[in-house]
């Protein structure tokens, strides 16, 4: 038997030969040096104390609950919560993270994976339906290896490169940071709101939630992308459609969240960050209901795309 | 040397929709030989190699590839396939050595050495560290055969191996194809709608019209079959109209200042045709007789339905 590592290693020189996957890595590298001279060089932070101006958005908020008692609940949780967090930092002197320090800029560059999903969608796209534009299914399929090593191997090599992507957004940030802003704050915490109270987390372990939360989207929306490539053997089709999933299914979740059958569509469950730091699309959603959701969603993606890949006829 | 089948083909048959596109063929490839498939456009030869190479689903029937059930078994009975259907198509953007290496690495046990000695006998060393998109098509077609070889196969499948190729190029890959199933044995399944290629190619010509097998035969056997065949005399006759007799049966007519009688007979009559013109004063410049598997597919196709 063939190993998998050698199908992945061809697919592997597939993607990281072709120009347009070194102009992403180009792309995202730009991106995150951007980000830093705006930081440092354009947005000016007030120089007011933060003390004061956290005790004035605490006051703010209180009296914003107090006249208005018929605010929707995910806003009333919303000022609550901040409330706290508030309330914590001057009793315990924790500094609000700035943007001109690392753990500032580092935060703000975890917004990037939105691009390495981007990225990900056009190479999981491309993974099954080029083989088809191309002609060369025709010499792939005829191997003894099974298809559906072969399409797993696509997969598996997909899921590499967003972990590359994602890796080098962490260490291209740390790096653009460190030498930006310096390593003096590093260890400023982060304040998290667990289970209704405040906890202090370390930059790292943030950053890396930061990711994970992200990182769930984009492996559904990779896995999405691939399934539509190996079912219909067309790459815009899956990239457009995805890209247009992505960007309209929150919205469609928000307008059609006053229906608890919402909270089936898949976009009601791939941002898990909700349940930590937010409060859920739909009322009465709890976070082992989204993860259910999200590995049945799962489940059916590769469901459809193993099931046609292996019994199709290639007439390419 | 005993003949040893190393495909069978039993009733193979494909149906799309209710369409049959394939209509149980039977036929074996022995090791050593080059079988020609041989049929008009739209026949469906790319449709049976299609299902020979794992690429469509057999609808019926059964294929044995060293004896192993394609359908059944289809990892151990591929591994002795090495092939092009259609065209060549390969990975613009990598080498072509890279190509290779990709293919090499599908199979186990497959060293560099093999790779290169591939490159060697196909010619390519020279340009294999180039990018596949600046190859002319006959450097596609060269390294296409070396992706097919490389895990050395028992059989060789190559679908209109020809399209494309210049008449050198053509006489190169016949040689190429003749001297490998001798010398190393393999069975080659060639395709073409060209019959003047298949016979100089081919050991054994099977022919397909409308998805089924029409006829399997030995080349000589089919060039031997009686049949008329037709005959080109170059010629120059006199100023006057003539009416020649050439036998009890037969008589032609020859115009003044004719060029050229072009006729159909049997092969025993072209003496007769010939003394009879030199005798009546006809000054007979060639002969030509054209009757090569060309006619016999056109009759046995049953004319111009190629295209
Ligand atoms: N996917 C398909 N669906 C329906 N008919 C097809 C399909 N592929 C091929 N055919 C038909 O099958 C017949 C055989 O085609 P093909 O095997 O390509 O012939 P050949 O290679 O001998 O020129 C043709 O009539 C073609 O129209
Ligand atoms: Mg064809």
């Amino acid at each position: 038997m063939v190993s998998i590592i050698a199908l992945i290693q061809n697919e592997n020189m597939k993607i990281y030969r072709r120009i347009g996957t070194i102009v992403m890595i180009g792309l995202l590298l730009l991106a995150v040096i951007a980000t830093g001279i705006i930081q440092k060089y354009v947005i000016k932070e007030n120089a007011t104390d933060w003390r004061t101006a956290i005790q004035a958005e605490t006051t703010n908020f209180k009296t914003n609950l107090e006249k208005n008692p018929n605010l929707p609940t995910a806003l009333q949780r919303h000022y609550e919560k901040q409330i706290q967090i508030n309330e914590y930092r001057l009793e315990h002197n924790v500094q609000p993270i700035e943007n001109s320090t690392i753990p500032g800029f580092m935060n703000t560059t975890a917004n990037l994976v939105s691009i390495i999903t981007l990225f990900t969608v056009i190479v999981a796209a491309g993974s099954v339906a080029s083989e088809f534009y191309w002609g060369t299914i025709k010499l792939l399929l005829i191997r003894p290896v099974t298809r559906s090593k072969i399409l797993l191997a696509k997969y598996l090599s997909t899921i590499i490169f967003a972990l590359l992507l994602l890796s080098i957004l962490f260490l291209s940030s740390l790096l653009v940071g460190g030498i930006l802003f310096g390593l003096e704050n590093a260890d400023v915490p982060y304040l998290a709101y667990v289970d209704g109270h405040v906890e202090e987390v370390s930059l790292v372990t943030h950053i890396l939630t930061l990711y994970g939360y992200s990182g769930i989207e984009l492996i559904m929306m990779a896995t999405f992308a691939f399934m539509i490539s190996a079912v219909f053997r067309s790459s815009s089709l899956a990239i457009g459609l995805t890209i247009f999933l992505l960007f309209t299914g929150v919205q469609v979740v928000q307008l059609l969240s006053k229906y608890s059958w919402a909270k089936f569509i898949l976009f009601a469950n791939t941002n898990l960050a909700v349940y930590q730091d937010g409060v859920p699309i739909v009322e009465g959603m709890t976070l082992s209901f989204s993860i259910g959701m999200l590995i049945l969603y799962y489940l059916l993606f590769v469901s459809l795309a193993w099931g046609i890949f292996n019994k199709r006829d290639i007439t390419a | 040397m005993e003949k040893e089948a190393i495909v069978q083909i039993q009733n193979l048959s494909k149906k799309i929709g209710d369409k049959t596109i394939i209509d149980h063929l039977t036929f074996d490839i022995y090791q050593g030989e080059v079988f020609g498939f041989l049929g008009p456009n739209g026949a469906g030869k790319t449709t049976t190699i299609r299902m020979l190479v794992g690429l469509m689903a057999i609808t019926e029937g059964e294929v044995y590839i060293n004896g192993v059930s394609l359908k059944k078994d289809f990892e151990n009975a591929i591994k002795h396939v090495g092939g092009i259907v259609e065209n060549p198509e390969m990975y613009k953007f990598l080498t072509g050595y890279q190509n290779l290496l990709h293919y090499a690495r599908m199979v186990k046990g497959i060293t560099k050495e093999r790779i290169n000695e591939v490159i060697q006998i196909v010619g390519l060393d020279k340009r294999i560290h180039d990018k596949v998109q600046t190859y002319s098509l006959g450097m596609r077609q060269r390294l296409g055969l070396a992706q097919a070889m490389l895990h050395s196969p028992k059989l060789l499948i190559l679908d209109e191996p020809t399209n494309g190729l210049d008449p050198a190029g053509i006489r190169e890959l016949r040689d190429y194809l003749r001297k490998i199933a001798r010398e190393d044995n393999i069975a080659i399944l060639v395709s073409s709608h060209l019959l003047s290629e298949m016979e100089q190619m081919c050991d054994r010509i099977g022919i397909i019209q409308h998805g089924k097998l029409i006829d399997v035969k030995m080349v000589d056997e089919f060039m031997e079959q009686q049949g008329e065949l037709s005959v080109h005399f170059q010629i120059e006759a006199n100023k006057n109209q003539k009416e020649i007799t050439i036998n009890d049966m037969s008589t032609i007519t020859i115009m003044p200042n004719q060029k050229v009688v072009e006729l159909r007979m049997q092969k025993e009559e072209i003496p007769d045709y010939t003394t009879q013109m030199v005798l009546a004063g006809v000054k007979i410049y060639g002969i030509r007789s054209t009757s090569t598997l060309e006619d016999r597919f056109l009759e046995v196709t049953g004319g111009n339905e190629i295209g």
